[in-house]
Parts: C-alpha cells; structure tokens; sequence
C-alpha cells in the first residue's frame, strides 16, 4: 500500500471530510447543550475550615505556624480559601529563598485577589513596606543591617526562649520515646505470639498439601482411564468413514432397486393396460357379442323369475355391462365390479352402477345378507384355493334364501384368465358340486337349463 | 581570526573551553514535560562537554544532584558561565537573579496559560497566571542573550514586546518518546475488542484543554459514525479544579457518554503506549498550548491526530496531520469516520507522522538544535 504523501489528495480528502461533517450536522444536529457556567457550578463544600466572616487579624496570629501550615495558614485567613498548589509552591519557594513571613502575608495581603477581600492585618503594613524596603539594591542591604543590628537583644532574648523551647522539646520527645519502646516491647511479645500461629497454620498447609496431593493423584487416575476410553473411542471414529461408506453403497443400491422395481410396475402396468385393450377388443366381436346375447337371454329367462321385487343385485365381473342392463330393465338394483377398465368404461357410458376393480375384494367388503343375488361370469375369481374363499363370502353377501349365478362360459376374458393364472371358467358339473359342498342348494334342473352356468340358492 | 570564526560557525563551537551552565527550575518531578525538557537538555550539555548543574526549590524522583536556588549565584563564577531558567509560572527569584548577574542569561520559555481560562473555575490559578504572565513583558525589558521557546508561538510573547528576532531560536522540548517507543504495552484497562472507533485525548483536565468541544465531539460520532465509539481520557484533574472537573462530568451526563469515557488518571507508560495503539486518532481540541508534547508521542507511535489549531499546535503538528481551524465536533467526527474506514489514508497520515516526528522532534535533532543555539550565544559574546 503507498502511502506517498499527496498534498493535493490530502486537501482533497480534507474537503470531503469538511463536506461530510457539513452534510452529518444537517442530518443528526446536536442537541444545544451549553456548558454550564462557571459561576453556576457547584462551589466545593464550605465547610472547608475557612473563617469567611472574621476579617480583622494580628499579624501575631497569623505567623505562629512554619513552613507550609503557614502559607496554607495565610491563604485561609486572608483570600478566605484553601492554598492552590501554584500559589503555595510560590510562597514557599519564598521563605526557601529566605523571605520573612511578613513579607509572604504581605504578598497575599495585598495580591488583587486579597485587596478585593480586604482582610485588615494589624502590624501588617510597616512590616511588609520593610521586607519590600530590603529588596531594593543596596539601600535594601543597610536598612536590613540597620534592623538586624538594632534588634539584637531582642534577639538574644528569642534565642534564650528557643533554647529553653528545645529542652522542654527534649524531655517531651524523651518521655516520647520510652512511650514508644514500652509499645515496641508489646509488639515484640505480640510478634512471638503471632509465630506460634504461623506454625500452626504451616501444620495446616502440610496436611492441605498432602490432602491436595491425594487428589492429585485420584486425578491422575481417572485422567489415564479417560484417555484409555478416549483411544478405543478414537479407534471406533476411525472405522466410522468405513461404516458411512457402506451405509452410503447400501442406500444408493436400495434407491437404484427401488427405481428398477418401478420399472417392472410400470412395464406390466403397461402390458395389463394392452392386454385389456386386446381383450376389449375380442369382446366386441360379432361371434362372442352373438353367443353372449344368448347366454345372457337364458340366464334372465331363468333367474328373473326367482328375484323378489326390487331384487338387490351384485353382479361380479360382468364385462361391458350388456347382462346388467338386462337385471335393471326387470327392475333391479344393481352394482357390479370389472376388471378390464375398457369394458367397465363401456358400461358406465350405458349409464349402469359398474366400477372399475377388484371383483373380489368389492364381495369381501359387502355387509352380511345384504344382497338378493350374486352373479359372476366366473373370471372374476383369483387364482388357487381363492375360491373356497370366495364361495364363503358370497354365502355371506347373500340374504338367506337369495340366489348365485354361477358362470362357467368361455368368453374372450378366458384369455385374460389364463395370462393372469385365474381360475377362470369351471366346468358347470363341477362347479355345481362345489358350490353344494360350500353350503349353497344347486338347482339342477335350471343349471342344466343354463348354458355353461350353474344357479344355486343359498341354504 | 574573527573571520575564521564567522565563516566556519560550525566547528569554532568544537575547539571552545567548555562552559558552566546552571539550570534553574521551578521544581522537578518524574512524568512532568518541563522536568523532561530539563533533564534532556542537561544531558544534551553534558554530551557537548559542558559543566551542568540543576537548582530547584524541590524535587521529587529524580536521579540527579539537585542543588536549592539560592545557591546559584556562588555556582557562577565567570560571565561566560551561562545560567537557563526554565520559564513556566511566576518567580520573582529568577527575575531578580537575571537583572543582577553577570552570566550569559537563556530564557526557556515554555508558555503560561492565559488566566482568561481560569475565571470563575479557580481564583488561584488566575491570580498564578497572571502573576506569571505580568512577567513576561519583565523578562523582555532584560534583553537576555537568548530566549528559546518552544516553538514560534512561545516567542511571539517575547518579540511582540519588542525583543530582537535575533536573540530568539526555537527549541522544541527534550521528551522521553524514545522511552515510550521502547516500552511494552499494557492493555489491561482497554480490553475492548469490538472494533469500536476510539478516541483519545492525553493531557491534564483543565479549561483550555477542550474537554467541553471533546465531548461533544464524542457525543457525535456515536450518533453519526457508531454508538459504540469510546473516548479514551489519559489525564489528571487537579484538585484545585474541582469545580471545573463537576462540570465536565455534568457535560457528559448531558451529552448521555456516562458509558463512554473511559479515565485513565494515573496511567503509566505502559499503558499510554496501549491508549495510542488501541485509538483512531488522538484529538487535540486545546484552545491554548505552549507546544504540546502529546502531539509528538501520537506522531512517533503512529497514531494519527485530529486537531485544532490553536496556539502552538498548528506548528507542532505541521502537515503530519488533520488540522482545523475550528474544535467543530462535527469536523472531528467525520475524520475519525474517514480514518476508521479509509485504511490508505490513514496509512499516509501514519506516515506524516513519522516523518515529522523523525526530522524534526527525534532527541538527535533537538541535539542538534540545543547546540547550535549554544553556538549563537557563543557568538554573543565575540
């Protein structure tokens, strides 16, 4: 990254940002907020130990203190506040610099800051006019020589005071210090007392050591079992992209047996669909719509009679509805079930009750005795021993007393039977021997009437 | 021979008999910028060959034989002796001392602050300021040898009061950067890790700091840029300012940045040197400086600085920065927002900064100036 100085990129930049924050105080303006006034701030506490009413002083009181408990002193008594650092640090680099007091109270005295309090300070003046006075070259040097000369007895009597001030010091600062070697003495003893206690505690650490190290140990233990059961489990995660690799194979060869199977379904789907078409086809043939319309004729001729008023009929099978149409025209109620979805859509153009199904499995969902005749052109029974089942649930349909019309004929659906593995057509000596075994009566005298068909009532 | 020493100024210097120089002072204490200036310059001397000695009513911490004021004048014993007062508040002992000796008089000039700033904050500080800036014109009336400021707006107190432009140089401060640059970093109290912009400001809480127009600042950038932004306050308040330090606070209750300030009141260099890297910027918004040392330590850490440019700032930064011409809040946070987001031109101005830094503050060329101005006090007395 260059960072090349540019002084007209940098302008330029200057520019945006003088434009930025031109377009910011028009977008987000700040609340006016003054900044509270000085004079309105909060002062600091008064009590602050400052005298503000007492404004007359002698100088006597004011120079009693030393050092910096006298200028802070002076600041207190006559600017009526405490001493801020500068001013302190100016008075006292004043008396460092060998200035007298009077000189320093003067200063404050007589600053704009003190003029304006006016603290009146007896003896102050002569004093402070004096220590000016002895700043000025040379007449300075004599006017404090001539002072200092004139008052030395005074002086000397400040000095025997002192002295005696020192000696009274002295034997406070002794009494001080035996007070002081009794406490150190105390101390000592409290001392020896405290290092019994600090054995004891070393006692406790001891034992919390030995305590902390059992621990430790137990730790230790159940860290190495840990990392025992951690590497069996670092064993097992390593087999695991194995494992998902087969459960990977597996699943791809379940959809691809999935898609194959759908093909079969599909394929025979397709070929059922064509072989209906065929069979549709054959069933419209002048020969087999002759021979129907024959068989058809003698089967009315020979139940009709047997049926009540309004008979209730299920008829299983019936092809293209042409033996239905017969029932409903003498007055029955009829339902029937066909295979071949050809020859079911032709009935229901004729306006007939024909669904498109199982036959079967339509008489297993019939109620009991719900039905005054069953007739069947026999194609529509399963394959194997399905016809001992069927026969039971056609008893069942059926009401005491009510009627089977057992079909044996041959018709073009015979081919579909055989391509499918059905039963298919019987022959009617034998049906009729089934069906009397199955608890139906067949009446022999009609079946032999029937052509390829056996009429049986159920006992 | 007095031509050969004006056409060969620069080595006459070499071949001198050494000088004694007294430094007084008004006290000296560790982390203050006028005892760095003090100490660095004692050193500088004493690397010319130089004889140095320190005089200051007080010391504290300080690895260096402090001698007390009044001791100054036995101390010189020639005119050539050369004597430097270190100018930064009110003394009527230095002025004495200036108007009665006879060695080579240099005024360091570091600036006083105008007691304008204090009114009604502290009447202390207004009676030191004044006191002290009522000293100037004194000074001036001296016709010392040499005044050294700090920088060009230092002398211009002098030079309006009619001193002769050829008795003034500029000196910018000895400093203790190169400490800083060396320092590790301690991070501890800005552990802050949400890539929120910062500010910085480092300086003493004072009237003429701008702390009002930072906190504005401060208050617009979290309504403009983002409302994390934190402004990072490396400074102490000194208790005589106590009221001024109550309405700080109460600025930033009203500006609603409670959460947003953080003080660092007694950080260390440690953790000085963590405030600048962790920063956007350092945003000087003093209305009154005599040089400001922060400027340069934001310079040579990288750090770049946002400014107004008051007093002696616009000099100290120079181009090595964003100066304006205003405290506008506004201003300072569109260039913090810049400086966040624009990562070239922060690089450049990171640049500048060195660049200054190094040509012109770095201690070898202060070095280099402290000798040269001894050379024209040299030249003073041919």
């Amino acid at each position: 990254m260059s960072a090349e100085p540019s002084d007209d990129y940098f302008e330029r930049v200057k520019a945006e940002i003088r434009a930025e924050a031109d377009a910011a105080r028009l977008r987000a303006p700040l609340p006016r907020k003054d900044p509270p006034p000085s004079d309105a701030a909060e002062r600091p506490s008064r009590n602050d130990g400052v005298d503000r009413a007492r404004l007359d002083y002698a100088i006597g009181e004011l120079t009693g203190p030393h050092y910096a408990a006298f200028v802070e002193n002076a600041f207190r008594c006559l600017l009526k506040r405490a001493a801020d650092e500068p001013g302190r640090d100016a008075q006292v680099r004043l008396l460092a610099g060998g200035a007298s007091k009077a000189e320093v109270l003067g200063n404050l005295r007589y600053s704009p800051e003190g003029r304006r309090i006016g603290t009146r300070v007896r003896g102050l003046l002569p004093r402070y006019a004096l220590a000016k006075l002895t700043r000025v070259p040379l007449v300075g040097y004599a006017v404090e020589w001539a002072m200092t000369f004139a008052g030395l007895p005074m002086l000397l009597r400040h000095q025997r005071a002192a002295d005696t001030q020192a000696a009274a010091g002295l034997d406070e600062t002794r009494a001080a210090l035996a007070q002081l070697t009794a406490h150190l003495d105390r101390q000592g003893a409290d001392q020896q007392a405290l290092g019994g206690r600090l054995e004891q505690v070393q006692q406790d650490v001891g034992s919390l050591r030995v305590y902390l190290e059992q621990r430790a140990e137990t730790v230790e233990g159940r860290a190495r079992a840990l990392e025992i059961r951690s590497d069996k489990t670092e064993t097992l995660l390593r087999d695991l992209p194995e494992l998902r690799h087969y459960i990977h194979a597996i699943n791809h060869w379940s959809v691809s047996l999935q898609r194959s199977f759908a093909d079969v379904e599909s394929t025979a789907a397709a070929d059922a669909e064509r072989t209906d078409a065929l069979i549709a086809s054959m069933y419209e043939s002048p020969d087999a719509t002759a021979e129907r319309e024959a068989r058809f004729a003698t089967w009315l001729s020979l139940l009709a009679d047997r049926l009540p008023e309004n008979a209730r009929v299920l008829d299983l099978g019936g092809g293209d509805g042409s033996w239905i149409a017969r029932l409903a025209e003498r007055g029955a109620e009829v339902s029937g079930f066909e295979t071949n979805r050809f020859l079911a859509e032709r009935a229901r153009l004729r306006g007939l009750d024909v669904a498109n199904g199982d036959p079967f499995a339509a008489l297993t969902r019939y109620a009991d005795a719900s039905v005054d005749a069953i007739t069947s052109s026999s194609t529509a029974i399963g394959s194997g021993d399905a016809i001992a089942h069927w026969f039971e649930h056609a008893r069942r349909v059926l009401k005491p007393g009510g009627w089977l019309l057992f079909g044996c004929a041959a018709d073009p659906r015979r081919f579909g039977d055989l391509l499918r593995n059905r039963a298919g057509a019987f022959e009617p000596a034998l049906a009729g021997a089934a069906l009397n075994a199955a608890g139906f009566a067949v009446d022999a005298a009609a079946s032999r009437a029937l052509r390829d068909a056996v009429l049986a009532q159920r006992a | 021979m007095r031509c050969w020493r004006n056409a060969h100024d620069g080595y006459h210097w070499i071949f001198r008999a050494r000088m004694r120089v007294a430094i007084l002072v008004p006290g000296l204490a560790p982390y203050d910028a006028v005892s760095n200036d003090t100490l660095g310059m004692t050193a500088a001397l004493r690397a010319l060959g130089h004889e140095v000695a320190l005089f200051a009513p007080h010391a504290q911490g300080i690895a260096e034989p402090v001698h007390p004021p009044t001791a100054v004048e036995h101390w010189l014993r020639s005119p050539d002796d050369v004597v430097i007062y270190h100018y930064c508040i009110g003394w009527d002992f230095p002025l004495a001392l200036f108007r009665r000796t006879k060695a080579r008089r240099v005024l360091r000039y570091h600036n006083i602050t105008p007691p304008e700033f204090f009114v009604g904050w502290s009447d202390g500080y207004v009676a030191a300021c004044t006191e002290g800036r009522a000293q100037i014109g004194e000074y001036a009336a001296l016709a010392c040898e040499l005044y050294l400021g700090c920088s060009p707006f230092n002398l211009e107190d002098f030079t309006a009061r009619g001193v002769d432009p050829a008795r003034c140089r500029v000196l910018p401060p000895f400093h203790h950067v190169e400490d800083l640059l060396k320092s590790p970093t301690d991070a501890q109290r800005l552990s802050h890790t949400d890539g929120a912009p910062q500010l910085l400001m480092v300086g003493r809480i004072a009237p003429n700091k701008g702390d009002m127009d930072l906190i504005d600042a401060l208050a617009v950038c979290r309504q403009t840029l983002d409302p994390r932004t934190r402004l990072l306050r490396v400074g102490k308040l000194d208790p005589n300012l106590e009221r001024y330090g109550v309405a700080v606070r109460e600025h930033v209750r009203a500006r609603g940045v409670e959460d947003h300030v953080l003080n660092l009141d007694n950080a260390g260099t440690a953790e000085l040197r963590a405030a600048y890297a962790a920063a956007d910027a350092l945003v000087m918004l003093s209305a009154h400086e005599g040089f400001c040392v922060p400027l340069i330590e934001a310079m040579a850490l990288g750090t770049p600085v946002i400014a107004y440019g008051s007093s002696a700032v616009a000099w100290t930064l120079g181009d090595a920065g964003l100066l304006w011409d205003t405290p506008d809040p506004y201003l300072v946070a569109s260039s913090i927002a810049r400086l966040h987001t624009d990562l070239t031109f922060r690089a450049m101005v990171r640049e500048l900064g060195f660049a200054r830094y190094r040509s012109t503050f770095a201690p070898e060329v202060l070095a280099g100036g402290l000798r040269d101005a001894m050379a024209q006090l040299e030249r003073s007395r041919v």
